[in-house]
């Protein structure tokens, strides 16, 4: 077994073909992660995603993209073009043995290739076809182009994200697509539980947008129940219980949800607590009524403090309070270091020592120190036309020739 | 009908507040039987996350009422387990220890059960103890540092999202224990960290810093370091209306120069390559925000999207909830509590074949499933059970 988990793993005996492109390639990282055996199937040449950044050295270059290195952690890698009509021959044979086949193309570009899942499960009855698209299979906006940003914009997630005064801010990375992979991941193995009880296979249909808007927190329980339109107020959530403070050398995001008399006692305790011991303060109603008073004397007292301060001996008294870090600082963090969160990463050669995040699980029945850098595109050709399929080397000189692979 | 691919699976549902409940929901949404145990201390603990809040992340599961304070509420939890497959918890380590529900003494009940643990830094470590709300995990991950217009003013996302990855995770956990212990009947403890489930969604960025020795430093951008330029979120005609655009290919940047009226900068030497324009952003960003300030979003978007350009309007929760795709789809669904009447819920963005699911259950009421659970599925006759309330062990 590739992955860091070694012999029997979580998911042995679930295949994976994966044609997906950055939107869901996190998908199959993920199970992957968890030992199962995913092919990732890139066009001659290369997956497109390979043209994402960051670079490793800044160096654009196909081989050196970290977003694809993270994406395709574990995996195996082989070209193919389902194109090609051998191309289209030779992928219904892997998907024969396959369990799994996730995809990210526009919706009916499979069909029109003779790939659907019509087709598809004539050739494997049991086979789980899962399809990310920005919008769905179908309704009016099926065919929109999306991005990470597009999804968040949709979805509801960027217009609570920022200045009132300014842009929405999109939250950072790729969090639509990496929702969208775990509502995916976690689809193909509810599918699975079908696939081994009655041996029938299902098409999954999920779409970007839905996965973002499921996961708003708030929004629309407010918007249902209460006909309220979050919108941006800068680090102030909505119910203005979580804000971020200066201090001395950085920021403190705080809530004050829980224990304001333990909060008002320490800033008496320094002298700093001002009108916030009158009473009329202890009814939460009026403090948040009047939240600007209480961040402007929170802030005085924030100020005199360093994060650390604030962090640790809040943190004591159970306040939910931490510095807002900058990811340098993540990677040195005692708490991962002490659980090992970051791995190494084996065949990237000697040249860098990089490590990559775990999957956050720490499992009683398996350990994980280690995974597989990503495929180079077509790495894994003979090992699996030739050992897994029965080509011969011969086979595979003349399906490169003909740029089917 | 409501659908029931994981209608084998019973789950005791321990889980308050926001991260826990989420990944019970998403495998209650497919059947399984969740039973949340209502104590009074995991009631307190919620806090302001019951009402409508609670209806909408319980819904679909039952409920039993049981006082943990007390042994012998203990003791009918054990005789729950051994009946059950899975356990889930989302309080700090110590608790279901104190309770003498942790995994070495829950095993012994059953061997092959399925514990998930869901806290804010994981069962281990010295930060084990520290408790975290979503925005804690966001602000130590540096989600929120990196979501902010410059690294002088760190902004964040706005909500707890790092509760709902965390959720996320929770049912994957699940269902992946669930998947192994199939094949080989062993059961086994899942330690989820939320503060590892949001960093894993922004691994590139350690990636990056590791690999190039760098920092990263926040510019309000959407894009990131992403092959699209310009790419940038533009204010549009209308009260606090916006879009995004993002251009990922020569051909898309011609598209825009069309649609902006201005077919020749496709290629003006200024412009012309990816390079140039991500150098030129500012520049370009001006010109992009003056075409779009004078139009509705919905309108650049429609002509944009014609020619293949990824675009998107900036939808607040009204215009999620009247969204023509979202309704064409059938996302959002009656929910009828017997209180709180009717409202909406988003269904499952997991959707597959004909077994769909069409019907959904409000969050149970308090104990609305004690005589289900302790009688029919735990054998106790009413004498017992109304003993038991009687005691306060049932309330």
């Amino acid at each position: 077994m590739k992955s860091g988990l070694k012999g029997d793993t979580l998911l042995s005996g679930i295949r994976i073909l994966d044609l997906a492109d950055e939107k869901a390639s996190f998908c199959s990282k993920i199970l992957a992660d968890l030992g199962a055996a995913v092919i990732k199937v890139e066009p001659p040449g290369g997956d497109a995603a390979r043209n994402r950044g960051p670079f490793a050295g800044n160096n654009a270059h196909p081989e050196e993209s970290l977003s694809f290195l993270y994406n395709n952690i574990n995996k195996r890698g082989i070209t193919l073009d389902i194109e090609h009509r051998r191309g289209r021959e030779i992928f219904l044979r892997l998907a024969e043995k396959s369990e799994v086949v996730v995809e990210t193309f526009q919706p009916g570009y499979l069909d029109g290739l003779k790939l659907g899942f019509d087709v598809l499960s004539r050739v494997n009855p049991g086979l789980v076809l899962l399809s990310v698209t920005g919008f769905g299979q179908s309704g009016p906006r099926k065919n929109f182009k999306t991005c990470d940003s597009v999804a968040s914009a949709y979805g509801g997630q960027m217009v609570t994200a920022g200045l009132p005064a300014k842009a929405p801010l999109k939250p950072y990375g790729d969090q639509s697509y990496h929702i969208a992979s775990l509502y995916g991941a976690i689809a193909i193995l509810i599918a699975r539980r079908k696939q081994i009880r009655t041996g029938v296979g299902e098409h999954i249909d999920i779409s970007i947008q839905e996965a973002v808007t499921s996961t708003l927190e708030h929004q629309m329980i407010r918007y249902f129940y209460e006909k309220a339109v979050s919108r941006r107020q800068g680090s102030l959530h909505w119910n203005n219980l979580f804000c971020i403070l200066p201090c001395r050398d950085g920021f403190i995001q705080i809530t004050l949800f829980h224990q304001w008399e333990t909060l008002v006692e320490w800033m008496a305790a320094e002298g700093m607590a001002e009108d916030l011991q009158d009473a009329h303060w202890a009814d939460e109603t009026f403090r948040l009524k009047h939240v600007g008073h209480v961040i402007e004397v929170l802030q005085r007292w924030t100020e005199k403090h360093t994060t650390r301060e604030l962090f640790e001996l809040g943190q004591l008294m159970h306040f939910p309070w931490a510095p807002v870090v900058a990811p340098e600082a993540v990677l040195k963090c005692p708490q991962h270091k002490s659980r090992g969160f970051f791995v190494d990463i084996d065949g990237c050669g000697g040249k860098r020592s990089l490590k990559v995040p775990r999957l956050p699980y720490i499992f009683s029945s398996h350990t994980v120190d280690r995974c597989r850098r990503a495929p180079l595109a077509g790495e894994d050709n003979a090992e699996i036309y030739v050992g897994e399929l029965g080509f011969t080397r011969e086979d595979l000189d003349r399906l490169s020739v003909d740029q089917v692979i | 009908m409501k659908n029931r691919m994981l209608g084998h699976l019973r789950i005791i549902d321990f889980t308050r507040v926001l991260a826990g409940p989420y990944a019970s929901r998403i495998l209650a949404d497919f059947g399984a039987e969740v039973i949340k145990i209502e104590s009074r201390q995991i009631r307190r603990a919620a806090g302001a996350y019951r009402g409508n809040y609670d209806n909408h992340w319980n819904r679909n599961k039952r409920s039993v009422t049981l006082d943990l304070g007390r042994q012998e509420a203990r003791e009918i939890v054990r005789l729950l387990i051994s009946a059950s497959d899975v356990v889930i918890e989302n309080f700090s380590p110590r608790v279901m220890f104190n309770w003498g529900l942790d995994y070495e003494k829950i095993k012994a009940v059953r061997a092959d059960i399925i514990m998930v643990s869901l806290s804010g830094m994981g069962q281990t470590g010295p930060w084990k103890d520290y408790v975290a709300f979503g925005s804690t995990i966001q602000a130590l991950s540096g989600l929120t540092y990196l979501t902010a217009y410059d690294k002088n003013q760190p902004i964040g996302v706005g909500y707890s999202h790092a509760d709902l990855v965390g959720g996320l995770y929770g049912a994957l956990a699940v269902l992946t224990a669930v998947e192994y212990r199939e094949r080989t009947g062993r059961g086994q403890h899942i330690d989820l960290s939320e503060y590892e489930a949001l960093c894993t969604t922004i691994g590139p960025a350690f990636l990056d810093i590791m690999a190039n020795s760098g920092e990263i430093v926040p510019d309000g951008s959407p894009g990131g370091t992403d092959a699209a330029a310009p790419h940038g979120c533009y204010p549009c005609r209308g009260d606090d209306r916006w879009c995004v655009i993002a251009v990922f290919s020569q051909e898309d940047w011609a598209a825009l120069c069309r649609a902006m009226g201005r077919p020749s900068w496709a290629d003006d030497p200024k412009f012309n390559t990816f390079q140039k324009r991500r150098k030129r952003k500012k520049e370009l960003d001006r010109i992009i925000a003056k075409w779009t300030a004078a139009r509705p979003p919905e309108k650049i978007v429609r002509l944009l999207q014609a020619s293949g350009v990824s675009a998107g309007v900036v939808q607040n929760a009204e215009d999620v909830a009247h969204d023509p795709q979202l309704r064409s789809r059938g996302f959002f669904v009656p929910l009828t509590h017997p209180r709180r009447g009717d409202s909406v819920t988003e269904r499952s963005p997991v959707r597959m074949g004909r077994e769909a699911a069409t019907h959904w259950k409000s969050a149970p009421s308090l104990g609305e499933d004690n005589e289900y659970v302790f009688g029919e599925l735990l054998g106790f006759t009413r004498d017992q059970l109304s003993a038991y309330i009687k005691k306060g062990v049932v309330f």
